[in-house]
């Protein structure tokens, strides 16, 4: 029998709680065309296809890091949390969380590690969310005055005391959101997997919720891997990034370096008024200097990237030449990033 | 306080399966009481129907009001017979809510086992309403044990019996993992079962050998079994051949539950994330 939760949240610091080597995931599914034929044809001969979800990760986090996981739609960090955390099964390579293998983890691992998945609630929809924390407490054997203490600690610092004994499905998304996070953290796990926490969220929480989990981090040690498509969630609350796109992982290092190396730059889109002329190769050629890339052009917009220093002059220089409806700015693009990455990675 | 942590959960996991089912309690009325009312009722006017149509004042070895006390019998033990709707399983896993489960120091069968212990609990609390109810409202007409032991030999059987159906349920629902026919498949199931068990047509209306091959099953021993016990047209001591046939039952489908499980884990995708 494990010990009733009385691991303080701190593994040793400087050893590894997770090591993966060669990881890929193939999923398997089917094909089917739209409409009667498509169902005929499926029914007689289906076509399977095959999914390359992660082609080949190799990474190791030690005890107490907080890891950035970031990557478009669809680059694979839910089937990297799924696969780490052995909710479904490598296709090939291996992957060990606490020295055990992903796949087969005893109960004493399962109880040192949590997950919040942005998509899927962890809490039970029909009950409040005490209910569900006092279920949770009997699953991973929690002491009652410790879950207390720890409940009581963990609502007020997420500013939702008031609605503990409300059902999950009458409260907010935010709401519901910091009680996903309150119950991952009421065991004092060891290390805790978020999924795109902060999806769907105002701005306002989205700020409250990194500011937490930085604190849980560094307070508890707890070791965190926090995955998003948005870097604004990662750029100020980890140290390390981990870059995922199409499977592979493209950089893993220090978030600092690499936002000297490479964030300075700005993504720019302009919406042209609708019945203007379309915009000129050639002044689209002299707007994209060394500096400055055409990231996209569709009718009646345009995104460029930019750096920070050379905004100001790169805007006078496009009000002159092009009717302008609505611009945005935006920092620290993730596709820009991705691209230069790749870029480097051809030079290289 | 060396209570095992499986059940301790199991006991907390019941208590909230209780909540669930009471926090609507108008719910919880129609769904359990008016349902328990009303299958009776619709089987007596049927079999009243059957007998007129046919002139008959016997039937398989009973007669009319024979028949309705079997029946109503039959209706108040499948009361207790744990129900493929009180598994949502398949759609879990079909939505991906089953991945929380799967990341817990836990086994996922516990929280079925805590759905069973909470649906055996609430309905023989009902049960026994209905069969207080039912002998006070419907004397002559309401089947009555022939004594205390029959009643509790009904009992345990049925409750042991329940517990096959959800082994056998889970299971079902486990097919989720491969198929999208699961529905199809609990509905069919439900149907066969209910005829394995005689709840559909007394046993006594079957053919000979297809009658005698039903008592090898633990369907039978489930509802009509008991409900013959209960009647008397049993001798209590039959309690013991049933919880064989229902033992037998349990050790081949408890580790085939667990079987369809594990190889279900293994091709999980976790869709719905
Ligand atoms: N259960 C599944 N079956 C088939 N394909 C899947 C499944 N889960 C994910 N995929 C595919 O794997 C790729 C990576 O998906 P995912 O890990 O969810 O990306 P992300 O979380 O980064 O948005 C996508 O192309 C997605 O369509
Ligand atoms: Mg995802």
């Amino acid at each position: 029998m494990t010990s009733r939760a009385e691991h303080s949240g701190k593994a040793p610091v400087g050893q590894p709680v997770l090591r993966c080597q060669g990881l890929q995931k193939v999923f398997q599914t089917h094909r089917r065309d739209p409409g009667m034929r498509g169902l005929l044809r499926s029914f007689v001969a289906r076509e399977t296809i095959e999914v390359p979800a992660l082609r080949g990760i190799d990474l190791s986090i030690e005890a107490g890091e907080f890891v950035g996981l970031i990557g478009a739609n669809g680059a694979g960090k839910t089937t990297l949390v799924k696969v780490l955390t052995g909710i479904v099964p490598a296709t090939q390579g291996r992957s060990e969380l606490f020295g055990e293998p992903s796949f087969e983890l005893s109960d004493a691992a399962k109880s040192r590690l949590s997950i919040v998945m942005g998509q899927r609630s962890q809490l039970w929809w029909d009950l409040a969310p005490l209910d569900s924390f006092l279920l949770l407490r009997e699953i991973y054997r929690v002491e009652k005055s410790d879950f207390d203490l720890r409940l009581e600690q963990l609502a007020r610092r997420l500013a939702v005391t008031e609605q503990l004994r409300i059902p999950l499905r009458h409260l907010s998304l935010g709401q519901r959101m910091r009680m996903e996070i309150l119950g991952a953290f009421l065991h004092r796990p060891q290390l805790v997997f978020l999924d795109e926490p902060t999806i769907g969220l105002d701005l306002v929480s989205r700020e409250e919720i990194r500011t937490i989990l930085s604190e849980i981090n560094r307070e508890q040690g707890a070791t965190i891997v926090l995955s998003s498509h948005d870097m604004e969630d990662i750029e100020n609350t980890c140290r390390r990034l981990l870059i995922l796109s199409e499977g592979r992982l493209l950089y893993d290092g220090d978030l600092v370096k690499l936002r000297e190396r490479l964030f300075e730059k700005r993504a720019i889109e302009l919406h042209l008024e609708p019945h203007a002329a379309e915009p000129d190769p050639a002044v689209l050629a002299e707007l994209c200097g060394a500096d400055v890339q055409l990231l996209r052009s569709s009718a009646g917009a345009l995104s460029f990237a930019v750096p920070a220093a050379r905004v100001q002059p790169f805007l006078a220089q496009v009000f002159a030449r092009l009717a302008v409806r609505d611009l945005a700015i935006e920092r620290t693009p993730l596709d820009v990033l991705v691209r230069e990455l790749f870029q480097r990675e051809g030079e290289g | 306080m060396a209570v095992h942590p499986q059940v301790a959960l199991l006991l907390q996991a019941t208590l909230y399966e209780l909540k669930k089912v009471t926090a609507w309690r108008m719910g919880f009325f129609v769904r359990e009481i008016a349902r328990a009312l009303l299958r009776p009722l619709l089987t007596i006017f049927m079999f009243q129907a059957v007998f007129a149509a046919q002139g008959a004042t016997e039937l398989g070895g009973r007669d009319l009001d024979g028949t309705v006390r079997y029946l109503i019998a039959v209706a108040w033990i499948e009361g207790l017979i744990f129900h493929d709707r009180m598994l949502d399983l398949a759609e879990q896993i079909f939505q991906g809510y089953v991945t929380k489960y799967l990341v817990m120091p836990m086994r996922c069968f516990t929280l079925a086992l805590a759905r069973y212990v909470q649906f055996s609990i609430t309905q023989t609390g009902v049960a026994a309403l209905l069969g207080i109810g039912g002998a006070l409202l419907l004397p002559g007409v309401w089947p009555l044990p022939v004594a205390p032991e029959a009643l509790l030999a009904a009992l345990v059987l049925a409750l042991a019996g329940s517990y096959c159906f959800l082994l056998l349920y889970f299971l079902l629902n486990s097919i989720a993992f491969w198929l999208e026919v699961v529905w199809t498949l609990l509905v069919m199931t439900r149907f066969v079962t209910m005829f394995l068990a005689g709840v559909m047509l007394p046993l006594s209306w079957m053919p000979e050998p297809l009658a005698r091959a039903l008592e090898y099953g633990f369907p039978y021993w489930s509802i009509a079994g008991p409900a013959e016990i209960l009647l008397g047209e049993r001798p209590v001591s039959d309690v013991w051949t049933g919880l064989a046939v229902i033992g037998v039952s349990i050790t081949v489908l408890e580790p085939l539950r667990r079987v369809v499980w594990k190889r279900g884990l293994a091709r999980y995708g976790g869709s719905g994330m």
